[in-house]
Parts: structure tokens; sequence; C-alpha cells
């Protein structure tokens, strides 16, 4: 009883992080790990980010990608074009970043992961021009 | 694709190939796609893709049980994933044809084709069922053999 009133009393206070919050800076917590220390890629990809994912959501998974100083700028999907059809479905994606600023889609001929040609489905939550903060 | 007519190296050069990639990755080639050396030349591979891994692996039974495409005598390799910046190098010593390809960019045609010495013609073998067949955007990928001898390197633009 004493812990639910805690935690009642934290929420009320808004001192209670939000799923946004938590993943905000990375490391993001729980299940996410820096895709670099999963597979042979370089720890910081231009154009995308300092990548992680919860390797059990491979290979949609959410993505989660920071910029240099550790803030966060997208959540990215990886679909595979093979499941692309009449027969698959994604449904339920999780999306722990919080509000969107605008969306990016495009092919993406594969890397160590997600080994074949994918859709990459970016939800940014930067503004356009802070897409520059993970071009290089 | 794109012909540059140039000699083939000869004696001991070192023939480098680079793996791209463009900065989205929506494209990744081999550059040269393909190349025509001397027996006994090593051909080092680097790659040059700032936000990817690439391999650099022949084609071989022994190396994920994928179709022969080297010389039946010649020794299959097999780089694993190099990071950027990174070369993988390999000595050709048996004269013939050499099919290699990127393990994770293979379905999106990026392979690549050497050719020692003069080869002769080699009668195809019996498909076999145990063997993961090529894709045909990979069948497609490689420059042919008499080009490549005639131009002695054959790029992609």
């Amino acid at each position: 009883m004493k812990m639910v009133s805690a935690a009642l009393a934290l929420m009320l206070a808004g001192t209670w992080p939000t799923l946004a919050q938590e993943v905000a800076k990375a490391p993001p917590p729980g299940a996410f790990k820096a895709v670099s220390s999963l597979v042979k890629l370089p720890d910081f990809l231009p154009g995308m980010g300092q990548l992680f994912v919860d390797p059990a959501t491979l290979p949609a998974g959410p993505f989660l990608a920071y910029d240099h100083d550790g803030k966060l700028v997208s959540t990215i999907y990886m679909l595979p074009i093979k499941d692309l059809n009449p027969n698959k479905r994604f449904d339920d994606l999780a999306s722990p970043g919080g509000n969107v600023d605008h969306v990016s889609v495009y092919y993406n001929a594969g890397h160590p992961g997600v080994e074949e040609p994918h859709v990459h489905v970016v939800l940014w939550h930067v503004a356009k021009a802070d897409e520059a903060r993970v071009a290089k | 694709m794109l012909f540059f007519p140039q000699a083939r190296a000869t004696g001991n050069d070192i023939i480098d190939v680079e793996m791209h990639g463009k900065d989205d990755g929506a494209h990744v080639w081999f550059d040269p796609a393909g190349i025509h050396v001397e027996p006994g030349q090593t051909v080092r591979w680097t790659n040059r893709d700032p936000g990817n891994s690439h391999t650099v692996t022949s084609y071989h039974p022994d190396v994920f049980d994928r179709p022969l495409r080297i010389p039946a005598n010649a020794k299959p390799w097999n780089s694993d994933y190099l990071l950027p910046g990174q070369s993988f190098s390999v000595t050709l010593t048996v004269p013939g044809v050499y099919d290699y390809y990127c393990v994770p960019h293979e379905h999106a045609g990026m392979v690549g084709r050497i050719v020692v010495g003069t080869p002769q013609p080699v009668a195809p073998s019996a498909v076999d069922p145990s063997l993961t067949p090529l894709p045909d955007v990979a069948l497609n990928g490689f420059p042919p053999v008499d080009e490549i001898i005639a131009k002695g390197i054959v790029r992609r633009v």
C-alpha cells in the first residue's frame, strides 16, 4: 500500500518519467542494446546516428537513433521488402520516442543485422534542419 | 555499367577494389566490378563506405554452401565483415574466373568478378540442389568475361 501511495505521489507530482523521457538520452533502458555491440557495424552511422535495438524485435525494430550528444533524434523501423506482401503485417510496433516532427521512408540495400533489401521508416523527433546532427 | 580501357596490371602489383555505398545505403557496389589480372597477383579490397560493413566472399560450396564459381582447384575465401577503412587481400594463382559477393548485399546485387590469366572455357556443371543458388540480381551483376579481358577493368558509376 505504501508503494502504491508513493507511486501515486510521484505521478501527481509530475516526476514519474514517461516512456519518451526514459529513451530521450542514450543509452535507452531495458532490453535495448547498441547495434554495434550486436553486429559488426560502425558505432555511429552517418545519416542515422548511434543505433540501439531490442534484439527480440529484429528485424523491424524499433531502432532508436541518437546524435553525437546522446540525444534521441529518430525512431527507425526496418521492414524487409520480401515481407511487404499480402500475407504479412507489421502491427503494434512500439514507438517509445514521443512526438514525431516528420517521417522519412527510403530503400536500404541491407547491412549486418538486416541482411536483405529493406525499407527504413524513420520517425524524426527533431525538426528537418536538425537531421544534420546525425549527418556525419 | 561503364567500361574504362586499362591495360591489366602486371608483375607483383596489388590490384585495389573498393567497397562503396550511397549515404542512405540505397545502393552498394564493388569498384571496379570486374578486373583482369595475371596469375600470382594480389587483389586487395577496402571498405570505403563510411556507413556500412561489407564482406568479400567467394562462391564456393565450402563457404555458406554456395555454388562453385571459382576454379575447382583454387582456395575459397571469406573476409568476414570489414568495417570502414579495413582491407582484405587474396593472391590468385590459379587461372580462371572468380565470382564473389558481399554477404549482406548479395540480394542488392553487390557482386564482382576477377578473371585470372586467359581461362579456358569451362562446361557448366550439374546444379547441386543442396547448395543455395544465386538470386537473379546477383547473376545479372557479373560483368561478362570477354568484356573484362578486352577492357582490363569494368566499372560501375
